[in-house]
């Protein structure tokens, strides 16, 4: 039985060009243009065209990803949301304009949705739970979890495409 | 609080570089009035501190539309740090988070079939020593994902330096 998200759009076809310049753009994102034609023997110009064309199509994107602590996000925590006499993504649209809401996600399971938050320190908890996300109309129930460790943190494959 | 670990230079070129991640070393000197080299240099460190990081994202489409799946496991207390070493292992896992509070683990993985996923569960995750529950979730519908900001855990290849912040955790899990 295969699992589906809702978005039914067929994905860009990429040949093996687009393929080895995403290879090589994965470990340095910052290889310029004339790197990566050189390595692959075409010419500046295709590799510029073959990006516009994959970015264009929200098949992929170069990203600068920076570290929480870069960004002084020193508390993150995954709250899970329960949701009464709303519609859950209704619901998950108006926790997703939170700018600390780092991703929504409605879900099938004891939860109705999942939020990854990011926060600076502790004194933001009490209000960002307790005000803010128990403001907003439909929220039941929240529960909450604050990560001591992330130990693993790579997705290199993510929703580009309208949600 | 910690001293800040970016100043405001740094911040500048952070904020570029979030907005377009291939704008050049040139284009950005320009923006901010300093020389090429700062900005190079500037770049280099941030990388090294394992600060940012420059990768390529692909879209789901592209790896078959996988569902999002959350599994909140709770666990022997005295074995939580080895289970989190574990299911860092294995390469379904994306993510692994050591949790208080909700569950002692959260572990996330991208599939795009149900049987590969009870497969992770039942047959590598439930028994995995210590493991005392596992609570499934999958997400139908993904509303926001913020790919431009994560934990930094791998380091630039050839590079000796230490992640402060992955030092900093290890100790902290010690």
């Amino acid at each position: 039985m295969q699992i589906r998200n809702g978005r039914m759009a067929a994905p860009p076809a990429l040949d093996a060009l687009d393929n080895s310049i995403i290879e090589i753009l994965r470990t340095n994102g910052r290889a310029t243009n004339q790197d990566i034609a050189q390595q692959l023997s075409v010419t500046a110009a295709t590799v510029s065209a073959r990006l516009q064309k994959m970015e264009d199509a929200r098949a992929m994107r170069v990203v600068a990803v920076t570290d929480f602590a870069a960004r002084g996000y020193n508390v993150i925590i995954a709250v899970g949301v329960r949701v009464q006499g709303r519609g859950i993504q209704e619901v998950g649209r108006d926790l997703a304009k939170f700018p600390e809401v780092l991703s929504v996600n409605a879900m099938n399971g004891g939860y109705d949705l999942e939020l990854m938050v990011a926060l600076h320190d502790f004194s933001e908890v009490q209000e960002f739970l307790y005000d803010h996300i128990s403001g907003i109309e439909g929220v039941a129930q929240i529960d909450s979890g604050v990560a001591v460790d992330i130990v693993k943190y790579e997705f290199n494959v993510v929703p580009l495409g309208p949600t | 609080m910690s001293a800040p670990l970016l100043d405001p230079l740094d911040r500048r070129i952070v904020d570029k570089l979030s907005f377009d991640a291939r704008i050049s070393n040139r284009a950005i000197a320009a923006e901010l009035g300093v020389t090429e080299g700062t900005i190079r240099a500037r770049i280099k460190r941030l990388q090294n501190e394992g600060l940012i990081h420059f990768t390529v994202v692909t879209d789901f489409r592209l790896a078959g539309s996988p569902n999002l799946c959350m599994m909140g496991i709770n666990a022997d207390p005295s074995q939580v740090t080895a289970i989190a070493e574990q299911l860092r292992r294995m390469p379904e896992i994306n993510c692994v988070v050591l949790l208080l509070g909700r569950f002692n683990l959260l572990a996330m993985g991208l599939f795009t079939n149900i049987e590969q996923l009870n497969d992770l569960v039942s047959a590598k995750i439930r028994t995995l020593p210590g493991v005392q529950r596992v609570e499934t979730g999958i997400s139908v519908h993904n509303l926001k994902y913020e790919a431009g900001v994560a934990r930094i855990t791998q380091m630039p290849k050839g590079n000796s330096e230490i992640n402060a912040v992955s030092k900093k955790n290890v100790v902290a899990m010690a």
